[in-house]
């Protein structure tokens, strides 16, 4: 991907994104002062497609604004109103349930900060729709109301969420950062909680387990310095805790508040550079979504061109954004948004509320392992004819079963309880001897775990089912493992832990707190078998047609062939969201086996027959 | 193939229809901008966007011609059919140059009511009354009405109305030039040949024109590509054309906009705004139009290869027919240039820089 810059100053900041160094705060102000719009885009498309692949992101949601009866008042919002005027509302816990859609996959709630709704009120909102609506994710109160819950009840923040979560919360919406400036807060949005606030209301969600987005309100008063600052410091906090799924970067509606001169909005440009420029310094954020209900349709469409790889969903119902006079249809189908994804070329992918592929529309889609120990097969991988969806082991596995992808790397459990469906290729990631990013962090040795219980990883069947086979084969311990839920991190209550991937990376460099022993399971596979361990297979669907098999197993190869000369630099590029070194990180990958050999082959047959036991 | 056809664009050589429409249907937007943003800083250097302060009124809304995605014009005796005599336009002329207006776009309906005589006193009066203004009147179809009302050539029509001071043509009535297309939308409107028949007479006699195109209706990818190549050959002759100004159709109020509905058109807007500025290697300007596609979009067309952008519009009915009003202004214009990056210049309508608007604060180093 060869881009043409036309100005000057940028290739020495894509040489720097691309040996995988971080933007500084200096560096975003060259990306916002650069008038070459076409080559931002084209840097904030090439580093999303490295992280999401071609899908672009979607989820059948409806939000739900319990009442628009608020105690602040801010400048910009046309929304709230005081409870005696005409057009106050308020819903109670029948009407919301009664206005959720059964075919929802997320329902998002945010609302006003009402003056006398008891505590119980909004646990019990949770928990009904919990109750009613199993399948549904409930994301639910910005940082600004868990505020104002901790202030009217006297509930520590902690509490607060913890309640909420056990209530049934799956994640907290992104609203009310605004702009992280004190300056343009004390003038714009005074009686708003701190930024500062509205941070450690985060990062306290995060190590409770509740995963969040975040917001960034712009084109008002705020300096294009105010924005970089803003995304620094939620950089920071995903740094920290990793909880951030994706950005929202909002075009203010200047209405006719008389914030803006002559009450002028954001103009097109503007809005590109925020989307691209926001992909390209947040590195550690999944996602830059384009939010169409600001964006207008056609803009997030245009966005998708631009950094963008989220469209938030179908939204039924959204009045804050029409009140201030947004000027976008109430609700788009499905079929709108596919369609305008579709028009990009990218995978259509529904998630649910953890970001959880549930549903991708595309043609020849393969999956692509989103951890570093894959990243050989996919830096080089061409961008036709193949599609590729990041696709956790066992969701590759999940829409594998559905026939929605035509193949990709299986996690070698997926693979044998589906081999009548697949054709195996001749690549595969396998461990020599240590792995180093899976592993059982214990409290006790192997022998002392008889009885106990040991947390495991949503992600992946095959470290769960190895963990297994070592307990019950080799050590003769029968353990209970317990699935964690996706993003818990209370790992407390467990005597042992299994971590996979990059976070298993993280972990062993940084060590997991009360958690003092580590167990590299590929290397206790090879003290005991003397052969490698084979993590994933390369697959395809067996009604692929040959040709296209054929030029599966091509883009393969090419895409190895040139990794293989430069693990270094590979892993230089992508050592950056993890949290360890460019030598660390090429040293983990070179010891990985990615040609499936005699050896490889060896060992698969000996796994399956201790699986078959 | 895409990668083969940029390079050629590289190479600045001239394309072929069947690259032409492989870039149209396959090219990923942000390359094809590449592309066109590398001619368009080769072609108009230094970082210009010019305007124009016009407006653009009409004298008549009758026409025979019952286009199906025209929400303005009325037949003769409707309630609210109406045809502006000379003495109230020359009066809004003055009007309006003394606001600061330029030019006046001037069209009509083809109303066959009205005598060559009448367009013929509208030139002469404004050149003589209303001299600060540039007349740019009378788009290909109401020159074929004023050749078939009054029984003569069209080339006697036009001379006629070069002798009176006309030397320049809107472009408007193409939609899109592709026989097949037209005979959906516009069947009475005259064929693309036609329309292509004025704008040769015109240019050989030695007017200049704009070249417009309707897209986002009837038409193929394929069509576009016919009007594309269509106007590029006939600029090679007599090198008349001024801009290629794209719209979108808008379907308010209309029978074609019944059966097409709305659908978003930014992204193909945009694509053929790059592919015609690689396309019409013999055009001078690209026209985008804030106006018709929006400000935001309007805007980011400038990066897409567009390099002028239109007038600022004080009077504009035919897109409020359709319930579609975007109003601008001057001041407004200049601040969105500036905006986008570049530096803004008021023109007139041959493109000739009146006055210049530099940035105050220049961002690239």
């Amino acid at each position: 991907m060869k881009i043409t810059f036309r100005d000057n100053n940028l290739p020495p900041l894509w040489d720097k994104i691309e040996a995988g160094a971080r933007l500084t705060l200096e560096d975003g102000l060259i990306l916002f002062r650069s008038d070459d719009l076409i080559a931002l885009g084209r840097m904030a498309r090439e580093m999303n497609y490295r992280r999401n692949g071609d899908a672009v992101y979607y989820s059948l949601n409806q939000k739900i604004e319990p009442t628009n009866i608020c105690r602040l008042q801010c400048r910009f919002c046309a929304f709230s109103v005081q409870p005696d005027d005409p057009r106050a509302y308020e819903l109670s816990i029948p009407e919301i349930l009664e206005k959720i859609s059964p075919s929802i996959r997320e329902v998002h709630i945010t609302g006003a900060l009402h003056p006398d709704r008891p505590w119980r009120y909004y646990l019990d909102l949770v928990a009904a729709i919990r109750e009613r609506f199993p399948q549904v994710g409930i994301k639910a109160y910005t940082a600004v109301e868990i505020d104002y819950f901790h202030r009217q009840f006297g509930i520590p923040v902690k509490q607060v969420l913890k309640g909420l979560k056990n209530a049934g919360l799956d994640s907290l919406p992104g609203g009310g950062a605004e702009i992280f400036s004190q300056r343009v807060r004390l003038r714009l949005f005074p009686g708003k909680i701190s930024a500062k606030r509205w941070l450690m209301i985060h990062r306290v969600a995060h190590l409770a387990g509740i995963p969040t987005n975040a917001t960034m309100l712009y084109g008002h008063i705020e300096t294009i310095e105010e924005r970089l600052r803003h995304l620094i410091m939620l950089r920071e906090l995903q740094d920290e805790t990793g909880g951030f799924f994706s950005f929202i970067p909002l075009p203010f509606q200047p209405g006719q508040l008389g914030i803006t001169p002559g009450n002028r909005a954001t103009g097109g440009v503007d809005d590109l550079k925020t989307i691209a420029i926001s992909r390209l310094m947040l590195d550690n954020f999944p996602h830059v979504k384009a939010y169409w209900v600001m964006l207008t349709q056609e803009g997030a469409s245009l966005a998708l061109h631009f950094g963008a790889d989220d469209l938030d969903g179908t939204v039924g119902g959204e009045r804050i954004a029409h009140d201030a006079g947004a000027d976008t249809p109430q609700s788009l189908a499905r079929e709108n948004l596919t369609g305008m994804i579709r028009e990009t070329g990218r995978i259509a992918v529904e998630r649910d509320v953890f970001y959880n592929p549930l549903r991708a529309d595309g043609e020849d889609i393969i999956g692509k392992i989103p951890y570093l120990n894959s990243v050989p097969f996919y830096h080089h991988f061409p961008r036709q004819p193949f599609r590729l969806l990041p696709l956790a082991p066992r969701q590759m596995g999940i829409l594998s079963r559905q026939g929605q992808i035509a193949g990709g790397p299986f996690s070698l459990m997926d693979y044998l309880a589906q081999d009548d469906g697949l054709t195996m290729l001749n690549y595969c990631i396998a461990s020599p001897r240590e792995v180093g990013s899976v592993l059982l962090f214990s409290k006790l040795p192997w022998t002392g775990l008889e009885a106990k219980d040991i947390g495991i990883t949503d992600d992946t069947a095959t470290s769960v089912r190895l963990l297994r086979v070592l307990l019950e084969q080799r050590y003769g311990v029968q353990a209970r493992l317990r699935r964690l839920r996706s993003h818990e991190r209370i790992y407390d209550p467990y005597q042992a832990v299994l971590l996979i991937g990059d976070e298993a990376l993280r972990r062993r460099k940084s060590g997991l707190p009360g958690f003092p022993l580590v167990f590299d399971l590929a290397g206790e596979w090879f003290n005991w078998q003397q052969l490698p361990f084979v993590f994933a297979v390369w697959a395809c669907d067996k009604e692929l047609p040959e040709k296209k098999r054929q030029a599966l197993a091509g883009a393969i190869e090419r895409s190895l062939r040139q990794a293989e000369g430069k693990m270094i630099a590979l892993g230089a590029s992508y050592c950056q969201g993890i949290g360890i070194t460019p030598k660390e990180a090429a040293a983990y990958l070179a010891a990985f086996q990615y040609r499936l050999g005699e050896e490889e082959k060896e060992a698969i047959r000996i796994f399956r027959g201790y699986i078959h036991d | 193939m895409i990668d083969g056809i940029l390079q050629k664009i590289k190479d600045q050589r001239r394309l072929s229809p069947t690259e032409g429409l492989a870039l149209l249907r396959e090219a990923p937007l942000l390359e094809l901008a590449e592309a066109a943003g590398e001619i368009r800083h080769r072609q108009n250097p230094g970082g210009m966007v010019t305007f124009v302060v016009d407006t653009n009124p009409n004298y008549t809304n009758i026409c025979v011609n019952d286009c199906a995605f025209c929400a303005f014009y009325r037949r003769a005796g409707a309630p609210d059919a109406y045809v502006r005599s000379v003495d109230e336009l020359i009066g809004s002329f003055k009007a309006a140059a003394a606001a600061g207006v330029r030019t006046v776009l001037l069209q009509g309906g083809v109303n066959p009511e009205l005598p060559l005589s009448y367009y013929l006193e509208l030139v002469t009066r404004t050149i003589g009354e209303a001299p600060e203004i540039h007349p740019h009147f009378f788009s290909p179809p109401e020159i074929m009405g004023m050749a078939a009302t009054s029984g003569r050539k069209l080339e006697e029509v036009l001379t006629l109305l070069w002798e009176a001071g006309l030397r320049t043509l809107p472009g408007g009535g193409a939609e899109v030039l592709s026989e097949q297309v037209k005979a959906i939308v516009s069947p009475r409107k005259g064929t693309a040949r036609d329309w292509l028949g004025v704008m040769r007479a015109a240019h050989r006699i030695g007017f200049k024109s704009t070249a417009t195109m309707m897209f986002g209706h009837a038409e193929t990818d394929r069509d576009i590509i016919t009007h594309l190549q269509a106007i590029r050959n006939l600029q090679d002759e007599y090198d008349g054309f001024t801009a290629f100004i794209p719209w979108s159709f808008k379907p308010g109020n209309s029978p074609l906009g019944e059966r097409t509905g709305r659908q978003p058109q930014a992204l193909r807007y945009l694509r053929l705004i790059a592919l015609a500025r690689i396309y019409l290697d013999n055009f001078p300007h690209i026209q985008t139009s804030p106006f018709s596609e929006g400000k935001k979009i309007g805007q980011v067309a400038l990066h897409f290869g567009a390099d002028d952008f239109g007038g600022t519009l004080l009077e504009e009915n035919v897109h409020r027919a359709a319930d579609f009003v975007n109003p601008g202004s001057m001041e407004e214009s200049i601040h969105l240039i500036h905006a986008a990056g570049f530096d803004a210049a008021e023109r007139d309508t041959r493109y000739r820089i009146l006055k210049h608007f530099p940035r105050t604060e220049r961002r690239m180093a």
